[in-house]
């Protein structure tokens, strides 16, 4: 993690590797571009319609940012909620995991009939298929705090409050991020899914409306070039994400041992 | 609760990733119509992406009629073909585009709709087959698997258009391939489809030099129908019969100046959609012209014929995708009341 430059080179080398595989591979058994095109042919459309995915880009980005920001501070409020009061616990978290298993589809519609085709639907869309991760994360990490601090704290005569805000609280926030990250990662499938599943205005919606409506329209390639942004943005989120964690809670990374 | 400070610098980063963000999607926020400032929002759901069925509507609005008579139309893009009936029925959409069946079907469900005139006035919906499957001719598919985007009404279309060539249709296996249409063919997996438009994806594939068979569904002994209708909520019929003729004849305008200059539609169908190609969308345009004025000269722009619809409608009740056949289950499914020269 700390070498940062050394990291960088395993990654791209393999990244090397199979877009050279797939080149050939297409190359040689001569695959219809409309079925699957080209590394360089997907290259080319990153080249061509630079602008256009990056007004979609934009769109998204906004999207995921927002999103998981909604379902971060739900994910961690539901976490502390379900802590701290038993019967929370009991009558919200068998929800939380059935909540996991409904089809966006079904409940699009009446997102929009609330929210209307602004970005607000979408945000909510992106929030419940990311805040999952970050409660049960956040939950166990809340219920797994050292038995000696909390001894501890009770001995200073720390009040339920203090006892969370200094011992619970701190031990959790590693695990909390864990949460976060993997709600990230899932956060920009999200986004794809929010935007196919709602209404949209104006001419730029986002790079998943712009892949579906490639993939209808024939154009292949570009809905390849638009997945290899999300692809590269999902990464970029995941290890920002990251270094934000170092500062947040530095020491996480020693504890790391005890809790994975 | 009050964060550490070490938490409060990681926060920084954050919130100015957040306000990049922001900045980045005000960026791409457009302001396109310029309206009077006293007209009245008009929301419109499309049936699909912004296309040249389209061209009327976005003709009207680039030209300023909409607005010249008091009505500040707004598109909205729809995430699949079903919404914009709903959204419309919820009061959420002042109109929407959508198709003669899926209308049928809608009122067939109870929803208080009407359809108050046709963009286009044939169906769009064909069977589509390439060369390497050596398919030309209905009768050809005996025995072959053909992919369709798995909606009823368009399996019911198959089957009749099978048994207007003499074919059994359990002879022939029905794929589900959803929106993957021409993918499907490409790959071989299905020696034709239903579901394509020969006004789309038939040209398409024709600039990409595909050569693909194309035969429309009302040539293949499917009764014709309205492909695209605009319609709004039986009550909207009842009380804004002002705004709704208005928009018609703002409508109608803007059909003329796409006739006029079809490649000036066809700039502004890329402008709305940047994702489409305006090449692709001027020879659309300049297929779909003939069919979207009615057969009949004297009728308006937008006429539906009524006997057209009630032999759809009946199509429609004998393959049991209705309950009941909309002639003989009180009010018809659509007027031509508000189209210009119409009213009473």
């Amino acid at each position: 993690m700390r070498r940062g430059m050394a990291n960088v080179a395993p990654p791209l080398l393999l990244a090397l590797v199979f877009l050279g595989v797939w080149e050939i591979y297409v190359d040689i058994k001569g695959v219809d571009p409309l079925l699957l095109p080209a590394p360089h042919a997907m290259f080319a459309e990153i080249w061509d319609n630079a602008g256009l995915l990056w007004s979609n880009f934009a769109i998204t980005a906004k999207e995921v940012v927002f999103g998981l920001s909604l379902a971060l501070v739900g994910g961690f409020a539901m976490a502390v909620a379900i802590h701290l009061w038993t019967p929370m616990r009991r009558a919200v978290y068998p929800h939380t995991v059935g909540s996991q298993a409904i089809p966006i589809a079904v409940i699009a519609a009446p997102l929009c009939f609330w929210w209307g085709f602004g970005i607000f639907p979408k945000l909510v869309v992106i929030a419940l298929i990311c805040f999952f991760p970050v409660v049960v994360t956040t939950v166990d990490g809340l219920a797994a705090v050292d038995p000696d601090q909390r001894k501890l704290l009770r001995t200073l005569d720390a009040s339920r409050w203090q006892a969370f805000r200094f011992g619970e609280l701190p031990a959790a926030l590693p695990a909390a991020l864990s949460g976060a990250r993997i709600a990230l990662a899932v956060g920009v499938i999200g986004a794809f899914i929010a935007e196919t599943s709602t209404p949209s205005t104006g001419p730029y919606a986002g790079l998943g409306r712009e892949i579906t409506s490639d993939l209808t329209a024939l154009q292949t390639p570009r809905a390849y070039a638009a997945t290899a942004v999300l692809f590269v943005f999902a990464i970029v989120c995941f290890y920002a994400l990251t270094i934000a964690e170092r500062k947040l809670s530095p020491w996480s990374s020693q504890r790391r041992g005890e809790i994975h | 609760m009050r964060a550490s400070s070490s938490a409060r610098r990681a926060i920084a980063p954050l919130l100015a990733a957040c306000l990049c963000a922001a900045a980045l999607s005000a960026c791409g926020a457009k302001q396109d119509v310029v309206s009077a400032p006293s007209a009245k929002p008009f929301t419109v759901m499309l049936d699909w992406f912004p296309n040249a069925d389209h061209a009327s509507l976005y003709s009207a609005i680039a030209h300023g009629y909409f607005s010249a008579v008091g009505l500040d139309v707004h598109p909205i893009v729809p995430s699949e073909t079903a919404e914009p009936l709903k959204l419309l029925a919820a009061g959420k959409v002042d109109m929407a585009i959508s198709y003669e069946p899926q209308l049928l079907l809608a009122r067939d469900q109870g929803l208080k709709l009407v359809s108050i005139g046709a963009l286009v006035q044939r169906p769009l919906t064909s069977i589509i087959a390439l060369p390497s499957a050596h398919v030309s001719r209905v009768a050809q598919l005996a025995g072959k698997r053909v992919g369709t985007a798995g909606i009823a009404y368009q399996a019911a279309e198959l089957h009749t258009a099978l048994r207007a060539a003499g074919v059994n249709p359990s002879s022939v296996q029905e794929a589900n391939v959803g929106f993957n249409l021409v993918p499907a063919m490409l790959s071989g997996k299905v020696a034709a489809t239903l579901g394509g438009y020969w006004n789309y994806e038939a040209i398409q594939l024709q600039q990409m030099h595909r050569h693909p068979v194309v035969i429309p569904i009302d040539k293949a002994g499917v009764p014709g129908y309205d492909e695209l209708v605009l319609v709004v909520r039986s009550e909207q019929a009842r009380t804004d019969g002002v705004d709704l003729r208005a928009f018609l004849a703002a409508l109608t305008r803007g059909e003329r100046q796409v006739r006029a200059n079809p490649a000036a539609a066809a700039a502004l169908i890329a402008k709305a959609n940047p994702s489409s190609e305006e090449k692709l969308q001027l020879a659309s345009i300049e297929a779909t012209l003939p069919a979207t004025l009615p057969s009949a000269h004297t009728k308006p722009f937008g006429w539906q014929d009524p006997s057209a619809w009630a032999a759809f409608g009946h199509w429609m009740f004998t393959q049991g995708l209705i309950h009941a056949d909309p002639d003989n289950a009180g009010l018809p499914p659509f007027t031509n009341e508000f189209l210009p020269g119409e009213g009473i």
